[in-house]
């Protein structure tokens, strides 16, 4: 009976290139969500406003009596704030178990033992959440975009509103970063997912309601930089070249989200470690 | 000769007793209570600051429109958009979906249902724990939030005391209902907290918005009609929600609550009973 040596032993497969460790975490993330049907539900029915969206397209494109649905900027813009919905679900969805359920099966250290550095694992978990938000945001608007050019038939209304294509870019990837990262530090602080998704609500809700209060008070939206959800949709409005609807300075947006991102980076770089040193 | 241990089975209630007791102190000095101190403290924070700004500008800081804003009314708006729209649905999601998914979650589950005690009353004894402790939490914040803001630009804290003690129980009721029905989800669907907030932020604002009778599917409609405050017009949606209001009684919206209330926990403790939950390795 031959005796096998059970000893270490090399790994004899091929190694990613420095830098590409990342890539491993994200696609093993994305393939675990996409494993879950209730996941590819979700999907499904936040691509339902898409649909409408598209034959709101073709009926302007092709009834004379649907004109008063041509698409325009204003369109485009409104269907990225029906997708915040959508956000806020897979957000939670994927999100919240993202560096929580790591931390609480301890796998982190394991993580960090291997070839991979604490940026490349933050940046790994970071891509699942933005690819599967822009998977909801940034793909269908668009494809919304290239089937208006097919149904018209003609390229005017892409070539007359062309700023839409980095407008629409632009904004999913400001909206994406912004809660993908809020929703990451957040899931970095707890070892339970649902604490940190119960977090996340409170983020966006309460800062709603405290905002709600105020505006209730002085009837005045100076005061919508409370919200984070408000920010960035004062930030939508500029960047799609729209009236702002809040009364608010529009840099006051532009700090408010800018101060999430940075302080959510110091969040994940001081909780992110392989070794937890106890003073 | 020894007794059988059947003879020394505690009964429902006292099962129901025990688990109560062993939760409740689980609950409170735990750290999730520091969310709930910090939901529950935000709005007195919010009451502490604009008392403060009313002191420095006493006649400019609530005048809207050139009108000036009573206290109770300003009371009324934080009754709604925090306490009746974000904090009882947000805590009836966090803990009622965590009565047993906590205990799968932990692998602990086992434990309580290796005692001799029936499985229901597991759940019935967590679900009275939640209720104790988040009332606890919930009513001296209200109670606070009442005292600093009533008073200001000339509201009486005699006259609106009712209002008060309309508001405790509304409260107590929406923690009870929302906790029931989260206690059943949470016991029978393997990711509870998706599919709670897909209900309280998703499936009730819009239903409500929509005539017919699918609002009667929702907790908040029976709920909103307990408030004794004047719905505020802080958006669209309600001013929506006021344009569509079919405001139930109060009789018949406890009635609703009371029997939703006991009806989910019912189902609740038969899903735990019958439910075999595997625990992850």
């Amino acid at each position: 009976m031959p005796i096998h040596d059970q000893g270490y032993r090399r790994y004899g497969g091929q190694r990613a290139g420095a830098g590409r460790a990342w890539a491993v975490i994200a696609r093993a993330g994305v393939r675990t969500l996409f494993a879950r049907r209730a996941f590819i539900g979700l999907l499904l029915l936040s691509w339902i406003p898409f649909l409408v969206r598209a034959v709101q397209i073709y009926a302007a494109a092709n009834l004379p009596q649907a004109q008063f649905l041509a698409p325009d900027a204003r369109m485009f813009r409104s269907f990225l704030e029906q997708q915040e919905i959508f956000l806020f679900f897979i957000t939670v969805y994927a999100g919240t178990g993202l560096i929580a359920n790591d931390r609480r099966a301890n796998a982190l250290q394991i993580y960090l033992s291997r070839p991979l550095t604490r940026l490349e694992y933050i940046f790994g978990k970071f891509a699942i959440l933005l690819a599967l938000l822009l998977l909801v945001t940034w793909l269908p608007a668009m494809l919304l975009l290239v089937i208006q050019v097919m149904f018209a038939g003609s390229f005017a209304f892409f070539l007359g509103n062309l700023f839409l294509v980095p407008a629409i870019t632009i904004f999913s990837l400001i909206q994406v970063s912004a809660v993908g990262l809020a929703m990451l530090a957040l899931s970095s602080l707890s070892k339970s997912s649902r604490y940190v998704g119960v977090l996340y609500a409170g983020l966006i809700f309460f800062s709603q309601a405290v905002y709600g209060i105020v505006r209730g008070l002085t009837r005045d939206s100076t005061m919508a930089w409370l919200s984070v959800p408000l920010d960035l949709q004062q930030i939508g409005d500029v960047v799609f070249r729209l009236e702002p609807r809040f009364h608010m300075p529009v840099w006051s947006a532009f700090v408010v989200i800018a101060l999430l991102i940075v302080s959510s980076a110091i969040v994940l770089e001081r909780r992110v470690r392989g070794i937890e040193v106890v003073a | 000769m020894s007794t059988p241990a059947t003879a020394r089975r505690p009964s429902y209630v006292g099962s129901v007793l025990r688990i109560f007791d062993l939760s409740l102190g689980e609950m409170l000095w735990s750290r999730r209570s520091v969310f709930l101190a910090l939901l529950v403290g935000g709005p007195v924070v919010l009451a502490v600051i604009s008392r403060v700004v009313w002191a420095l500008t006493p006649v400019d800081a609530l005048r809207v429109n050139g009108a000036s804003v009573s206290g109770p009314g300003i009371f009324g708006l934080m009754i709604w958009l925090l306490y009746v729209r974000f904090i009882v649905p947000i805590l009836g999601v966090f803990y009622g979906t965590g009565l047993i998914a906590d205990e799968v979650e932990n692998r602990t589950l086992t434990y309580l249902f290796t005692r001799p005690i029936p499985r229901g009353a597991v759940l019935v004894g967590k679900y009275l724990a939640y209720l104790a402790c988040t009332v606890l939490l919930i009513l001296p914040s209200v109670v606070l939030v009442f005292f600093l803001m009533v008073p200001l630009n000339g509201g009486s804290i005699g006259a609106q005391f009712p209002s008060l003690v309309g508001d405790l129980g509304m409260l107590a009721a929406g923690l009870a209902a929302y906790g029931a029905v989260f206690g059943w989800v949470g016991a029978r669907v393997r990711r509870p907290l998706v599919a709670g907030l897909v209900f309280v932020l998703g499936w009730e604002p819009a239903v409500l918005l929509f005539p017919g009778y699918l609002k009667h599917l929702t907790v908040a409609y029976y709920l909103q009609a307990l408030v004794p405050h004047a719905m505020p017009e802080d958006s669209a949606i309600s001013a929506l929600l006021q344009a569509f209001s079919d405001v139930p009684g109060v009789a018949p919206s406890l009635l609703a609550l009371a029997i939703l209330t006991g009806a989910a926990l019912w189902v609740a403790a038969r899903t735990v009973e019958s439910r075999e939950y595997v625990l992850e390795q």
